[in-house]
C-alpha cells in the first residue's frame, strides 16, 4: 500500500528525472526552430476574475523562469505572452486566443479558467493546430472532446470535472457522520449555485446523488453571479434549518459576506463552500466569520512538503498575500507541457498537426506530479483522473482535497483524503 | 412568514434601496443639472471605496477620517472630470454635448477602473471603514452597519435636497437645468456650476462607494453593479427626477428583495429589467418624467 512519504518520493524522482530531459536533449537536432517559443494564455486579468487571472500569470511566469534557468525546452526558452479576457464570455476569450495565435504564433495556449465560454476554447486549439491546456473545471469538456476526439486532440483539461464534487462532497459528509466526528440533526440538506455552469453542474450532480448518499434537499436556490446580498436566501435557511449548507457559488468575496452575514444568527449547519474559501480574500474580507467553514478543491497547491519550495518561491516573487493555490494551475500546466514537447522532440507551430498530435500523445502519456497532485489524463474526456472518487489509487489521481479554516489567521487545514490530510475535522465555532 | 424573515427581507430591501438612492442621486443630478449621463460615475464609485480604505490601512488614521477621504476623493475626481473633460467639451455646441460626454465618461470610467486594478490588484479586499456589531429588534437582530448605511442615505438624501432648495448655488443649479442659455444670459456662472455639480456628485459617489463597500467588498469593478441599478432607478423615475429616482430605488429595492425570497434569489435582477420594460411601454418618459422637461 502506498504512503504519503513514498508517494513524494516516486513524484520527486520524476520531476528531478523531468528537469533532466528538458536540459540533455540536443536543440538542433530535434527543434525545428530557433528562438524564444511563445507561449500564449489567455486570462481574466480585470474584471469579475482579475484576482485570479493574475494569478494564473505569476504561475506561468514562475514555472517559465524556472525552465529557462534549466535550459528551456530542447535549449529554446520559454517566453509568455497574455491576452485580458476581461469578463470572459465566448466571444471574448475566442478572439484573445485567435490573436495569440495570430500575432505571436503560438504552439500552446494554457490558460487558467475562463468563465461562460461555451469550451470555446477547444474550437479555437483545434482550427489551429494548437495544444490548449485549462483549469476551467467544466463536465462540458469532457462532453465536448467526445463529440470528435480527432478534432479536439490537442485540448485538456488540467483538472477533473466540477461533477465529482457532487458525489465527492456527499461522501465526504457522510464519512464525518459514520467516523462520529459530526452528529445532524436531520439529514436536510441546502444547496445553494449560483447562475453559472460550473455552480449549476455541481450543485445538480449533488442533488441528484443526495437521496443515494442518505441526504433530503430542503433547499435548491440559485442566486446571481456575483452576489453579495445574502438576506433573502439567508431567512429562507433559518426558517427550516438544514444539516448542511452546500454553496456551489465560487468567487471569494461573496462567500467571505455569506459567512458575515450568517454568523450574527447560525443555523446548526455545517457549512460547505466551493473553491473561493481557497483564496486569501476569503479570510481577509470574512475574518474570525469564515473559521469553521470546509471547502474542497479538485485543484490547487497541496500543503506538502513536496511543494514547500514552490510555495516559498511564489510568495518570494509575487508578494506575501498572493494566492499560489491559483497560480499553482498554470505553473503546473505549464511545466507538464514542457516536459511533453520536449519528450516529442519540439513545440511545434500553428497549423503543424503533425507537432501537435506528437506533443498531446507525450501529454496523455505522462503522468506528471505537479504540485497540485497527480496530473493524468482521463482518454475519455481528456480531463485528470479524480482521487478517490473516479480511480482509487492516489498514484493516477488528483487528489479531491476538503480543507477547513480553523483560524483566520493562518492557511486552511486539509482534512481529507486521509492520505494527504495534515489536521482533523472540528466542528465549527456556531455548532453547539 | 414569520416576524423575523419579514425584518430580515424588509433589512435586506432597505440597505439595497438605500444604497442604490445614493448611487441613484449622484447619476440623477448630473444628468438633470447638466444633461451629462456621467458614465464614470462607477469608477469614482469604486476610487472612494479605495480611498477609504487607504486612509485607514495605509494612513492608519481612524474610519471617520476615512470616509471623510472616500468624500474628498470623489469630489476631487469630479472636479478633475470637469477640468479635464467636460470644460473643454462644453466649448462644443450643445447638440453633440450629450453624446460626446457619455463617449468619454465610459472611456474615462474604463481607465480609472484599470488604474485601480493596477495600483491595488485584482483581490478584493474588506472595507475597514465599517461597523461591526447587531441591532436587536424585537425577535431578530439586524446588522449595525445596515442601519448606518440607512441613515447616511436619508442624512445625504436631505443634504442634497437642502442644497438644491434652499442655497444659492442651488438655485444656480436650477435655473441651469431649466435652461443652459437663459441661465447664462441671466448671470449664472455655467462653468462653475458644472464643477460644483460635478463636485457634489463625486462626494455623493465616494460616500457610496464606502458604503456599499463596507457590505460587499473592495475590489475595481465594485461600482459596476451600483452604476447598473442607479441607471435603471433613473429610467424607471424619468431621468433627471431627483425625488422620483430616490422613490424608486427604495421601492424596487424592496421588490427586489421580495421576489428574491418568495420566487428565488435569481429572479430579483430579472423582475427589476422586466418592470423598466413595462415602465418604458406605459410611460416612455418614466413613472415621475415629463417630455423634455429635467426638474430638480
Amino acid at each position: 500500500m502506498l504512503d504519503k512519504r513514498s508517494l513524494l518520493r516516486g513524484s520527486i524522482g520524476a520531476g528531478v528525472a523531468g528537469m533532466a530531459a528538458l536540459a540533455s536533449v540536443k536543440p538542433s537536432e530535434a527543434a525545428g526552430d530557433s528562438g524564444p517559443i511563445p507561449v500564449g494564455a489567455a486570462l481574466p486579468m480585470s474584471g469579475l476574475s482579475a484576482a485570479d487571472g493574475i494569478e494564473f500569470k505569476n504561475g506561468l511566469e514562475l514555472a517559465a523562469s524556472e525552465i529557462n534557468a534549466a535550459g528551456g525546452v530542447l535549449g529554446r526558452k520559454i517566453e509568455i505572452h497574455v491576452e485580458d479576457t476581461k469578463d470572459m464570455g465566448a466571444d471574448v476569450v475566442s478572439q484573445s486566443m485567435q490573436r495569440l495565435v495570430d500575432r505571436y504564433s503560438v504552439p500552446v495556449i494554457i490558460n487558467g479558467y475562463n468563465v461562460g465560454t461555451n469550451m470555446v476554447e477547444m474550437d479555437v486549439a483545434a482550427d489551429n493546430d494548437i495544444i490548449m491546456m485549462h483549469a476551467n473545471t467544466l463536465i462540458s469538456h469532457n462532453e465536448k472532446f467526445k463529440t470528435n476526439p480527432e478534432r479536439f486532440y490537442g485540448s485538456f483539461q488540467m483538472d477533473p470535472p466540477e461533477f465529482y464534487y457532487g458525489p465527492g462532497c456527499l461522501s465526504f459528509l457522510n464519512d464525518l457522520i459514520k467516523d462520529g466526528k459530526w452528529k445532524p440533526a436531520n439529514k436536510k440538506i441546502a444547496i445553494i449555485p449560483s447562475s453559472v455552469e460550473y455552480a449549476v453542474v455541481i450543485a445538480n450532480a449533488m442533488r441528484n446523488q443526495a437521496q443515494k448518499y442518505g441526504f433530503e434537499v430542503s433547499l435548491f436556490e440559485t442566486v446571481g453571479f456575483p452576489t453579495s446580498q445574502w438576506g433573502p436566501t439567508l431567512a429562507k435557511l433559518r426558517q427550516d434549518p438544514p444539516a448542511a449548507i452546500l454553496v456551489t457559488h465560487f468567487l471569494p468575496q461573496d462567500l467571505a459576506q455569506f459567512m458575515l452575514q450568517f454568523t450574527p444568527q447560525p443555523t446548526q449547519s455545517l457549512i460547505y463552500m466551493q473553491y473561493g474559501p481557497s483564496l486569501p480574500a476569503f479570510r481577509q474580507i470574512g475574518g474570525q466569520a469564515v473559521n469553521g467553514v470546509i471547502y474542497s478543491t479538485v485543484i490547487g497547491c497541496l500543503p506538502d512538503d513536496f511543494s514547500a519550495d514552490f510555495r516559498k518561491s511564489y510568495r518570494e516573487k509575487f508578494g506575501p498575500g498572493a494566492a499560489y493555490i491559483t497560480g499553482s494551475q498554470t505553473y503546473d500546466a505549464l511545466w507538464k507541457w514542457a516536459l511533453s514537447a520536449a519528450i516529442a522532440g519540439g513545440a511545434g507551430k500553428p497549423f503543424d498537426k503533425d507537432q501537435a498530435k506528437k506533443v498531446s500523445h507525450a501529454i496523455k502519456q505522462l503522468v506528471y506530479r505537479g504540485v497540485s497532485g497527480v496530473q493524468r489524463v482521463d482518454p475519455d474526456g481528456q480531463s485528470a483522473y479524480c482521487y478517490p472518487t473516479q480511480v482509487s489509487d492516489p498514484s493516477l489521481g488528483m487528489p479531491h482535497q476538503f480543507l477547513q479554516h480553523q483560524d483566520y489567521k493562518s492557511d486552511p487545514k486539509l482534512i481529507a483524503p486521509a492520505l494527504y490530510a495534515t489536521d482533523k475535522f472540528v466542528l465549527p465555532p456556531w455548532i453547539k | 412568514m414569520s416576524a423575523s424573515t419579514l425584518i430580515a427581507i424588509l433589512t435586506a430591501g432597505l440597505t439595497n434601496g438605500a444604497v442604490y438612492a445614493l448611487a441613484t442621486i449622484g447619476l440623477s443630478l448630473v444628468w438633470g443639472s447638466l444633461g451629462m449621463l456621467n458614465m464614470a460615475h462607477g469608477a469614482l464609485l469604486t476610487l472612494g471605496g479605495y480611498a477609504a480604505y487607504t486612509v485607514v490601512t495605509t494612513y492608519g488614521l481612524p474610519a471617520p477620517v476615512g470616509f471623510v477621504g472616500g468624500i474628498a476623493a470623489g469630489a476631487l475626481a469630479g472636479a478633475i472630470l470637469y477640468g479635464a473633460v467636460v470644460k473643454h467639451l462644453l466649448k462644443q455646441p450643445s447638440e453633440t454635448f450629450e453624446t460626446n460626454v457619455l463617449i468619454a465618461t465610459v472611456g474615462i470610467g474604463i481607465a480609472l477602473e484599470n488604474t485601480i486594478l493596477l495600483v491595488y490588484g485584482g483581490q478584493p479586499f474588506r472595507q475597514p471603514t465599517s461597523m461591526d456589531g447587531l441591532l436587536r429588534i424585537g425577535v431578530t437582530s439586524v446588522p449595525v452597519q445596515d442601519i448606518v448605511i440607512i441613515l447616511v442615505s436619508l442624512l445625504m438624501m436631505g443634504v442634497v435636497g437642502w442644497i438644491l432648495a434652499r442655497t444659492r448655488m442651488g438655485r444656480a443649479i436650477r435655473a441651469t437645468a431649466q435652461n443652459r442659455e437663459a441661465a447664462q444670459l441671466m448671470g449664472v456662472p455655467i462653468r462653475r456650476v458644472y464643477l460644483q455639480v460635478l463636485m457634489l456628485a463625486g462626494a455623493l459617489a465616494g460616500i457610496c462607494g464606502v458604503l456599499v463597500s463596507s457590505i460587499t467588498q473592495l475590489s475595481p469593478s465594485l461600482g459596476g453593479d451600483p452604476m447598473l441599478k442607479a441607471f435603471i432607478m433613473c429610467v424607471i423615475a424619468g431621468l433627471g427626477n431627483l425625488p422620483g429616482a430616490v422613490a424608486s430605488a427604495f421601492g424596487l429595492a424592496l421588490i427586489e428583495a421580495f421576489v428574491q425570497f418568495g420566487a428565488g434569489a435569481r429572479w430579483g435582477f430579472p423582475v427589476l429589467l422586466l418592470i423598466v420594460i413595462l415602465v418604458l411601454i406605459w410611460r416612455p418618459t418614466g413613472l415621475f418624467g415629463r417630455a423634455a422637461i429635467r426638474r430638480l
